[in-house]
């Protein structure tokens, strides 16, 4: 349960953009921005985690900004522009951490995340340790997933966030304001990308290194596509790949007489494996990483 | 221009002294526009003569650089559609402006303010397409999926979105594209009952026939200006043609307004082209084409009727060896082409004119000369082993140009400049500068104007003459009355009837387009 937030924070993100039409690629930038001021705003301010998380989410809300400027209001290629990104969250997330903590001998440490037992959910035998035994982040995992499934099949915002995805004219024509929809959905969206980097240091290892989010990243744009770019199916695709993933940490640990890079592969192949059948039929937005300008002469 | 005799009203709408140019082309110069209370207002005009740029501004789709608006007697400023909406004005787009995936209620209702705040209200919204439906003689399913329902049906889906919005004036742009001449009467019968209600109606149409038979006042617009408003019956087709082109076309002498039924010699030649169980598959796997059979005879013109997406791409693509055929065979004069590739069809005598001449039939960035030599220049006189002979080339284009009128500063500017009519006039010399058996068009006059469709039609018919086949692929069903000899409807995929020039008749060509009757 631990290792599904990140993905389903950065997934259900690249997901929101992607369903205005922005296709995010900087998510593996975004998300080490949002580790390192994540780590930092909780290093410096002796242990507030709050404090990181914020200004980890305002990190990915700039992301989010800056993408969404340079790409709907400049109108300029949304891969070029999102790869940029990726460049500038590397960099800036090894600068930050240089220059506020310098090189150290040892890491500094910041605490975890605590674990909140649901009251009575949390006494069921066996199920209630495991499922109700968690971090407020996973709580706010799964409750966002259902959030976002309820905003985008039943509200009318949602129902303007995905027509603005699939043909942004058509939305434009009955008085969408598809600039407004594309930097609301994808700055949200950077929020939620930058509180999955900062998931890492808070929960795992409880400080900053180099290149902490190893490609967790680039990893939730596949489980955006597997998961068709709906909520629902992206949050079991995350719940299938994160359990794939501990299965083969806990066979690594026991060790069978596998090369250790053959289970590392595990995750990758078991989540390719199951979600094959599925992919051909899946949805994908029409308009995923096009621009908008609406006086450009209708070409459709 | 005379006024409204509406005491005490002030016209629904007004628009002065609009301009708009792109770039250095200047689609509307000081255009105006009036309309009135309950009227169906026909604009008529050729392509780029600026009526959907006009009504693009309204909506604001388009910011003018001059000009003003007026909205019952009040200058309106329309930056958006959301504006124009506001100002209760609602427009169907020739190209839908649908969400293919979302059902019929989701489209209606996008944008639009919910009684249950956040939440969807799709039960109320269904019901409420269903009274405008029934009210206008609108008839479509709520919860039907886009994607899923016929051309007339998303038609009523668009007009729908407009009355969902209690939109006062209705703008339709070339509305009746694409449907069969039942589906146009019942469109006209439901604008009939709108108007009865107190909307007003704008109709952009090209087609004068059109204009004529349900409009209440008809403006002509050309060269971005509008140069004629008159009264539904004091119109003619010879007034609405000079309006039209002005004075190039000799109305009385032009091919375009002979009588379409005018009799002709029956061709009785050998056949230049058999196609024989001919059947595509699509992409999807989907049979696009089944099981189709046809004979083109040396100078006749054989005629493809169908309301678009029924086949007719893939029946030509396959003819042409652009897309591999599932089964059937194809022979051109007894020679057998099945599945020959693109360059020995063409070696063989078949000259193609494509459908979509942007995407399919020319090098945007290549010169004039080499659009005008492309898929001929393996052979002589251009073609010498592996090289041109570039001379040959340009001296053969420079022939073309003149004899074909191409406008262009000569055979080496960049073909990108051309307009669109001009790009046609390529692919015209392109085809008929060729020795050729067989020509198969695919919609060789959309979106041209109409000196230009003149000149191609005179093109056609020259050809027939010279003893070639011609297959003529149209969903412009006056086109095809006009220059077939015979006609054969496609449906789904099928060949449901041919009806020889005699028989013919738009209505019972439109009950096969539409799948309601197998003729004989």
């Amino acid at each position: 349960m631990l290792t599904l937030v990140p993905y389903v924070l950065a997934s259900q993100g690249t997901m929101l953009a992607g369903r205005a039409g922005i296709f995010n690629v900087s998510q593996e930038g975004i998300m080490l921005a949002g580790a390192s001021v994540g780590f930092l705003g909780a290093y410096l301010s002796g242990g507030n985690l709050l404090q990181g998380l914020v200004l980890a989410t305002v990190t990915g809300a700039l992301f989010g900004l800056a993408l969404a400027y340079f790409t709907t209001t400049l109108k300029m290629d949304q891969f070029v522009v999102g790869l940029a990104l990726f460049f500038i969250g590397l960099a800036i997330s090894t600068l930050l951490y240089r220059l506020a903590v310098g090189v150290t001998l040892t890491p500094p440490l910041i605490p975890t995340l605590r674990e909140i037992a649901l009251p009575g959910l949390s006494h069921i035998p066996v199920v209630g340790e495991i499922v109700f035994r968690q971090n407020v982040l996973v709580y706010g995992a799964i409750v966002l997933s259902l959030i976002l499934y309820l905003f985008l099949y039943t509200s009318g915002p949602g129902l303007a966030l995905r027509a603005v995805g699939e043909h942004p004219m058509a939305a434009d024509s009955l008085g969408v304001n598809v600039p407004v929809v594309r930097y609301v959905a994808t700055v949200v969206g950077g929020m939620l990308i930058g509180l999955a980097g900062a998931y890492l240091p808070m929960v795992y290892t409880a400080t900053f290194t180099d290149g902490i989010v190893r490609g967790r990243g680039w990893l939730s744009i596949a489980l955006t596509f597997f998961g068709g770019w709906s909520p629902h199916l992206i949050f079991f695709g995350a719940l299938f790949f994160a359990a794939v993933e501990v299965l083969a940490f806990r066979v690594q640990v026991t060790g069978i007489g596998v090369p250790y890079q053959v289970i590392l592969m595990l995750p990758y192949l078991a989540t390719m494996a199951v979600m094959m059948p599925t992919f051909r039929r899946l949805q994908i937005p029409a308009f995923l990483g096009k621009n908008y300008d609406r006086e450009r002469r209708m070409l459709l | 221009m005379l006024r409204a005799g509406q005491p005490g009203g002030a016209p629904p709408l007004e628009m002065r002294g609009v301009r708009k140019a792109f770039g250095p082309v200047v689609a509307l110069d000081a255009a105006d526009f009036h309309l009135r209370e309950r009227e169906i207002h026909g604009l008529l005009g050729g392509n780029g003569a600026g009526k959907t740029t006009l009504m693009n501004i309204l909506y604001g789709l388009y910011r003018p650089d001059a000009g003003e608006v007026l909205v019952g007697g009040r200058p309106a400023q329309i930056r958006s559609p959301r504006d124009a909406l506001g100002h209760g004005i609602g427009m169907v787009h020739q190209h839908f402006l649908q969400i293919e995936s979302f059902t019929v209620a989701h489209n209606v209702v996008l944008g639009t303010p919910s009684s249950r705040g956040l939440r969807l209200d799709l039960s109320g919204a269904e019901e409420r397409i269903r009274t405008l439906a029934a009210r206008f003689g609108l008839d479509v399913d709520p919860r039907a999926l886009v994607a899923e329902l016929p051309i007339g049906a998303r038609q009523r889906v668009e007009i729908l979105k407009a009355l969902y919005r209690d939109a006062r004036i209705l703008i339709l742009d070339e509305p009746t594209t694409n449907l069969t001449p039942q589906e146009v009467d019942a469109l006209f019968g439901s604008l009939r009952a709108m108007v009865d209600e107190g909307i007003s109606v704008v109709f952009i149409t090209h087609k004068i026939r059109e204009a004529l038979n349900v409009c209440d006042r008809v403006s002509v617009m050309r060269a971005g200006r509008r140069v004629l408003s008159v009264e539904g019956r004091e119109a003619s087709d010879e007034v609405l043609v000079r309006a039209l082109v002005g004075e190039d076309v000799d109305v009385r002498r032009s091919l375009l307004f002979s009588d379409e039924r005018a009799a002709r010699p029956t061709p009785a030649g050998r056949p230049a082209l058999r196609v024989e169980g001919l059947s595509v598959t699509s992409p999807q796997g989907a049979p696009a084409l089944r099981d189709c059979s046809l004979v083109v005879r040396e100078g006749e013109v054989l005629g493809i009727a169908g309301v678009a997406g029924n086949g007719q791409r893939e029946l030509v693509e396959a003819l042409m060896g652009v897309r591999a055929a599932a089964g059937g065979r194809v022979w051109l004069d007894g020679t057998e082409l099945t599945g020959a590739e693109a360059a020995r069809v063409l070696a063989a005598g078949v000259a193609y004119i494509p459908e979509d001449r942007l995407q399919d039939g020319f090098l945007p960035k290549a010169d004039v000369a080499q659009n005008l030599i492309l898929g001929f220049h393996r052979r002589p006189p251009y073609g010498r082993g592996p090289w041109l002979d570039w001379p040959a080339v340009y001296d053969a284009a420079r022939r073309l140009i003149a004899e074909y009128r191409i406008r262009t500063p000569g055979p080496h500017e960049a073909a990108v400049n051309l307009s669109g009519g001009n790009i046609q006039r390529v692919m015209l010399a392109r085809a008929f500068s060729h020795p050729c058996r067989v020509l198969i068009a695919h919609n060789p006059t959309r979106g041209l104007d109409v000196p230009s469709t003149e000149f191609v039609y005179t093109k056609l018919l020259e050809l027939r003459e010279a003893g070639a086949g011609i297959l003529l692929i149209s969903e412009d069903l006056d086109e095809l009355l006009l220059l077939s000899d015979r006609i054969a409807v496609v449906y789904r995929g099928q060949i449901v009837g041919t009806l020889p020039r005699p028989a013919f008749d738009r209505y019972a060509l439109g009950r096969l387009m539409s799948g309601v009757a197998d003729g004989g």
